[in-house]
């Protein structure tokens, strides 16, 4: 209970802190949102007037503050763009990142757990060298590369997919997942090898503990050995890495979403930030720090399920 | 080893191939020819012929703005809403203006009546017919009635606006030669107030919806008085990355794309037709006239010498581009005057003695700022540093953001030079040249010449037309002989159009009519 309490109030400081940091940063930055809006029509009048409603006008710590009172009762404002309430512009811009981080999510995980595993009891050296040539490769082509190679491949020459056409997810839902899918394979493969990376050096450095020495000198198989008692202390710094990872996802998915033109959060974020629509700003800028922090408990949790030590810390 | 790898390789790239398949039964066909037409997994119709009451329509920037037409500002805006709305006059493809919402007009001799008869019958997209009230309220938004400024200053002009049955007589107080250009504006009912998110017009096409970074969807509009558009549904994507156009392109989801570069457009297939229009923009190295040493008018003639406008064409543009020699361009046939682009031939050595005449021998340093997220201007800017070495100017390339430039550059004025297309929303020369007058607010160039502003304020009351076009054609000439900037080119606007769809019609105004185009077939 302690422990929720912990988290909830982190939580909330960290969002607080974010938001308040992105008003600041804005603040600073050079372009004027009225300025943004009324391009090369402005005129001062025009300025004068469009500051005046969107409250521009206003002290910096008061603007802040509203927005804040705005947040915690569920009113997010509205778009300096579009004229419309933030939240119903990106309520459905959040469902598509959401789908799109936990296809690429679980392919990590199903594909680098094994892989990694696997990749540890083929050693030798011809095998290390090619394991880390490949692995090298995969985390350093960047992931808008592999984007167009799969458009290209997939949407172009195969076409399982139309490039640039996200069905609607609703309407269409196994072919918006289809659709997702090479997204999220994009966003998945740099991720995967620094996983299937980690595992495997975990599980080396495991291996050579004393507790596994005495296992196998007592006569236990190699085998049992690693699944019964070197895999799960090896989880725990794997399992962090991918709650961190499944808030990176978010991050890559801004250039992924741009090469497929998938409207999700990222590419709305970056489109925002240029057109100094701070509302929007603000409301993305906090979702993100509240999903940040969120998965780096949901880690936490599943670390204390796997190791009772972590558990006993956290009652102290 | 090497033999279990390709296997595990082979084995991972089928079981992606598996996860791929299985949204649907019909499983990926390795078909291996890209055979246009076989959409195996057949969720997508195949491109063209399938959707022929239907278009997709690439375009690089959100309608993110308010689609109100009073109050839209942005040129992309403008350019895809003008198929929603219409003035009691609109503009033709050749330049003219031709009766929308009025069915006719008459301008009295002494230019200050005009009368309308509002067209019989004309609906708005929501129903209803288009009353004398909705006409008023329209004019009135735009003078500036409302206790907020002009946002049409011209229309300042106007004295009184009376209605009589369905005629509208607007008196004015003095002529204004280009009212009618103005009256473009957009009629909207006055008793509406969602025309930011929801706009109601009476074009060809009514808007149906907007999803913020994704598309724009509108339909034909049944009850439309003149020719009814071709396609019944038509969708703008928005794609801001230009490789995913070209995808788009080529996968199928986009039929059409405007403002396409030579580049680009060497890499589609050969199922896309480009056609060639151009841009009705003034690209210019723009220099701020009131700082050193651009004050010095034989500076700026110097940098009019050194800089080769056809060179910048034929390198960043692949020799697509109207060279230009002052703030207008060929598509304003009446104003514009071609003696005016060889006026500075590209001369390095004349360039050179005039920089010793103003007392700059061995040259100086100087800073182009440029809106990085323009590819044309960059490019530009990139060429005129190289040849500038030439003459021993050191040219510095200061990147920034569209909206820093919209603050730093134009708003304050705080600049050396910069690298800019100016354009014109209404076919008038007035907005491309007055600004240059010493007074207007969006004088950002400084440019400060007291004949230019006689000029000016004559064209401007001047109720003559052939007068008034002489006038604009002087203060052009002007411009160029005081080398107010260094002007480059009107640029090249490519359009790739997919095989199939035809009736595209440039205009001379930066606005792509969807209305004329249609599927051949």
């Amino acid at each position: 209970m302690k422990y929720t309490a912990k988290k909830i109030v982190l939580m909330l400081v960290t969002m607080i802190l974010v938001s308040f940091l992105t008003y600041t940063a804005f603040e600073l930055v050079s372009g004027d949102p009225a300025q943004a809006m009324l391009g090369t029509e402005a005129t001062p009048a025009r300025l004068a007037a469009l500051r005046e409603e969107l409250g521009l006008n206003r002290p910096f710590l008061i603007r802040y503050f509203s927005w804040l009172g705005g947040l915690f009762t569920g009113n997010l404002g509205v778009s300096f763009s579009y004229k419309l309430p933030v939240w119903q512009l990106i309520a459905p811009k959040i469902e598509v990142t959401l789908w799109l981080c936990l296809i690429s999510f679980i392919l990590i995980t199903v594909i680098s757990l094994p892989l990694g595993i696997w990749s540890y009891r083929r050693s030798g050296k011809i095998w290390d060298f090619m394991h880390t040539a490949f692995n090298q490769l995969c985390m350093a082509i960047p992931p808008f590369f592999i984007g167009i190679l799969l458009s290209w491949g997939f949407g172009i020459v195969l076409r399982v997919f139309t490039p640039g056409n996200l069905p609607d997810l609703h309407a269409h839902f196994f072919d918006a997942i289809r659709y997702l899918f090479f997204a999220a394979v994009c966003l998945a493969i740099p991720r995967s090898a620094m996983t299937v990376r980690m595992m495997r050096s975990t599980v080396i450095g495991e291996m050579e503990q004393a507790y596994v020495r005495t296992a196998i000198s007592r006569g236990n198989d190699r085998r049992a050995v690693l699944t019964r008692h070197v895999l799960k202390n090896s989880l725990v710094p794997v399992v962090t890495f991918l709650g961190q990872t499944m808030a990176e996802l978010i991050g890559g998915s801004i250039v992924v979403e741009q090469v497929f033109g998938i409207p999700g959060l990222g590419r709305f974020l970056v489109a925002s930030i240029s057109n100094r629509d701070y509302p929007v700003v603000q409301a993305i800028v906090v979702i993100l720090a509240f999903w940040v922090v969120l998965t780096g408990t949901a880690a936490d949790l599943v670390n204390q399920r796997i190791d009772p030590r972590l558990r006993l810390e956290g009652k102290r | 080893m090497k033999k279990k790898f390709l296997a595990t390789a082979l084995v991972l790239a089928m079981a992606l191939t598996l996860f791929a398949g299985c949204g649907k039964s019909a499983p990926a066909e390795p078909a291996g020819t890209s055979s246009a037409g076989t959409s195996s997994a057949g969720n997508e119709p195949a491109p063209a012929a399938a959707h022929a009451d239907e278009i997709n329509i690439g375009i690089a920037q959100d309608l993110d703005d308010s689609l109100d037409p009073h109050y839209a500002v942005a040129a992309g805006t403008k350019e895809i809403m003008f198929n929603v709305f219409e003035g009691l006059v609109k503009p033709t493809p050749e330049g003219n203006l031709m009766p929308a919402v009025a069915s006719d007009y008459t301008v009295s001799e002494d230019g200050l009546t005009y009368d309308f008869i509002l067209r019989d019958g004309i609906k708005f997209h929501n129903g209803d017919e288009v009353e004398m009230e909705d006409v008023l309220y329209s004019i009135e938004r735009n003078m500036g009635s409302d206790g907020n400024e002009a946002l049409i200053p011209a229309l300042e002009a106007i004295k009184d606006m009376k209605a009589d049955g369905s005629k509208l007589t607007i008196t004015l107080d003095e002529p204004v030669p280009e009212l009618l250009n103005y009256l473009t504006l957009a009629i909207l009912p006055a008793d509406y107030d969602k025309q930011d998110t929801a706009p109601v017009g009476t074009g060809p096409y009514k808007f149906v919806s907007r999803v913020a970074q994704d598309n724009i969807v509108m339909e034909r509009f049944d009850d439309y008085w003149g020719e009814p558009a071709k396609i019944g549904k038509v969708t703008f994507h928005v794609v801001e990355k230009i490789e995913s156009m070209l995808l788009g392109l080529q996968g199928g989801s986009i039929d059409l794309c405007m403002h396409l570069t030579s580049t680009q457009t060497a890499q589609l297939s050969d199922g896309f037709n480009i056609e060639e229009g151009s841009m009705n923009l003034v690209q210019a190295l723009y220099l701020n006239n009131a700082v050193a040493p651009f004050d010095n008018v034989l500076v700026r003639q110097a940098l009019s010498y050194g800089i080769d406008k056809q060179g910048i064409i034929d390198l960043a543009f692949d020799g697509f581009g109207i060279p230009l020699g002052t703030s207008m361009f060929p598509s304003f046939a009446k104003y514009y005057d071609d003696s005016l682009t060889d006026y500075y031939p590209y001369d390095p050595a004349k360039a050179k003695e005039l920089l010793k005449e103003a007392g700059f021998p061995d040259g100086f340093s100087m800073e182009i700022t440029v809106p990085s997220n323009y590819q044309p201007h960059v490019d530009a800017a990139q060429v005129i540093v190289e040849q500038l070495k030439e003459i021993g100017v050191t040219a510095k390339i200061n990147p920034i953001e569209w909206e820093s430039w919209l603050n730093d550059v134009y708003g304050n004025r705080q600049f050396q030079s910069t690298i800019t297309g100016l354009t014109s929303d209404n076919m008038t020369a007035r907005k491309l040249l007055e600004r240059f007058r010493s007074d207007m607010p969006n004088n950002f160039t400084n440019y400060n010449n007291a004949d230019y502003d006689e000029l000016a304020k004559a064209a401007i009351v001047s109720t003559n037309d052939e007068e008034q076009t002489a006038l604009y054609r002087q203060m052009e000439k002007n411009l160029t002989e005081n080398a107010a900037n260094v002007y480059i080119q009107d640029m090249a606007d490519l359009v790739a159009v997919r095989k199939g769809l035809s009736g595209l019609t440039f205009y001379p105004l930066y606005v792509l009519d969807v209305s004329t185009l249609y599927w051949a077939e």
